[in-house]
């Protein structure tokens, strides 16, 4: 998972019109897949740090929680139904968003697109 | 270098609605049998462009689409700048018979995506008289909204970018690229307030529950199409509200997503002939 997210860090510094929509978003994620937890520090559209957890002292801005069975199947390259989007995931209940939503979609489209990076380095082992 | 102009011809109408004027902006291609078109919430006419460019369909229907008013090219009726957007089955109901009624329309076929699914559902039950027989693509009888409607109208934030950002989430990952952001573009461009507006209608008003009883499929066929990947209205809530239809058909869209027509054109084609292969043709019309 974590070469995944390095994958995807570097993905999106080499996509400059995703830095753009960005541009006003620094803020930290946690991704939580299954146990494990990720906090995704981003900087003004950068990806600056990957920080594994378990933490306690780590703020957060919002959270998507799931599974890595799940997660699995959202970087597909053409998801079954509901595993296609990160608020299908929440419809079928393999997903959860918790913390200040309103500033996830607010950056909706930058941090939809930033998840979906996964998808374009499948060779990247987990 | 050469361009080409397409079939569609757009006009704008006039006509009072809730007794106030208003200006609507309709587009139309063919001749033939009368379909009338209806868009989704936060969108507009150009969600129809690729049936309406489709020789072969246009050879025998006269497909016409409009923006609702607030939408598209369809300027909201004066004194909006201190309204409220909220639609309402009363006014969504009128405005679909005031066209049908002005653009001299004969029992046209009734064809509705997402909100306008649910008015095409709602009109096969309250007029059927009025038309031929219905189309309800991604359309339900009732859906509350997953997401916090007032999201997309404050003023600290781009609700067009926020919509369209939600709603990506109802297209399905075969749509072509360029399709699916043609499709997003319209959410984008959507004035402020108004997609808000329309779920008002969409997630709020379950009216259409206790009226799918009343339908007689008998007298107009009502079809509904419903894509896998539509997160708004599921293949379960398309289905729950067939059944709920004595007669009415359902066909699910293995490939396709909340906007079928716009975001997929080629996937949705034949089900849309399909669909108009189910209704009545013009010599039954008639009868």
């Amino acid at each position: 998972m974590q070469a995944r997210l390095r994958a995807m860090q570097a993905r999106l510094n080499g996509m400059p019109h995703l830095r753009r929509l960005g541009r006003l978003f620094s803020e930290t994620v946690l991704l939580k897949v299954d146990d494990a937890e990720y906090y995704l520090v981003f900087d003004r559209g950068a990806l600056a740090a990957i920080q594994c957890g378990p933490s306690r002292k780590t703020p957060w801005r919002f959270a998507l929680t799931t599974d890595a069975e799940a997660l699995e199947a959202f970087w597909q390259e053409k998801p079954e139904p509901g595993f296609h989007d990160i608020f299908g995931l929440v419809k079928i209940g393999r997903g959860r968003v918790d913390g200040d939503i309103l500033t996830l979609v607010k950056n909706l489209r930058f941090f939809k697109e930033f998840m979906a990076l996964g998808r374009e380095v499948e060779e990247v082992a987990a | 270098m050469s361009g080409t102009i397409e079939a569609i011809t757009g006009r704008y109408l006039k006509l009072e609605l809730g007794g106030r004027a208003h200006r609507v902006y309709f587009e139309e291609a063919g001749q033939g049998r009368p379909v009338l078109c209806l868009h989704t919430a936060g969108a507009d006419t150009r969600q129809w462009r690729h049936l309406l460019n489709d020789a072969e369909l246009t050879s025998s229907n006269r497909l016409v689409a409009f923006d609702m008013p607030w939408h598209g090219k369809s300027l909201p009726p004066e004194g909006f700048e201190t309204e409220e957007y909220l639609l309402t089955t009363e006014a969504y109901v009128e405005t679909v018979l005031a066209m049908v009624e002005t653009l001299g329309l004969e029992r046209p076929v009734l064809a509705g995506c997402s909100m306008g699914g649910r008015i095409a559902l709602q009109l096969a039950a309250l007029h059927p008289e009025r038309f031929s027989g219905f189309i309800a693509i991604e359309a339900s009888d009732f859906q509350p909204a997953w997401y916090d409607i007032d999201w997309f109208h404050r003023p600290d934030a781009h609700g067009g970018e926020m919509g369209a950002a939600l709603v990506s989430a109802n297209i399905s990952p075969h749509a072509p690229e360029a399709e699916r952001w043609n499709t997003q573009w319209m959410f984008m461009q959507s004035g402020p307030g108004v997609f808000r507006g329309d779920l008002s209608f969409y997630t709020r008003d379950d009216s259409l529950i206790g009226r799918l009883g009343d339908i007689d499929t008998a007298r107009t066929p009502v079809h509904l199409m419903v894509g896998a990947y539509d997160l708004t209205c599921t293949p379960e809530d398309a289905r729950r509200t067939a059944d709920a239809i004595p007669g009415a058909t359902l066909a699910v869209m293995d490939e396709l997503g909340h906007f079928p027509m716009s975001e997929h054109p080629e996937g949705f084609r034949p089900y849309f002939l399909a669909a108009l292969a189910r209704m009545p043709d013009a010599a039954r019309r008639a009868a």
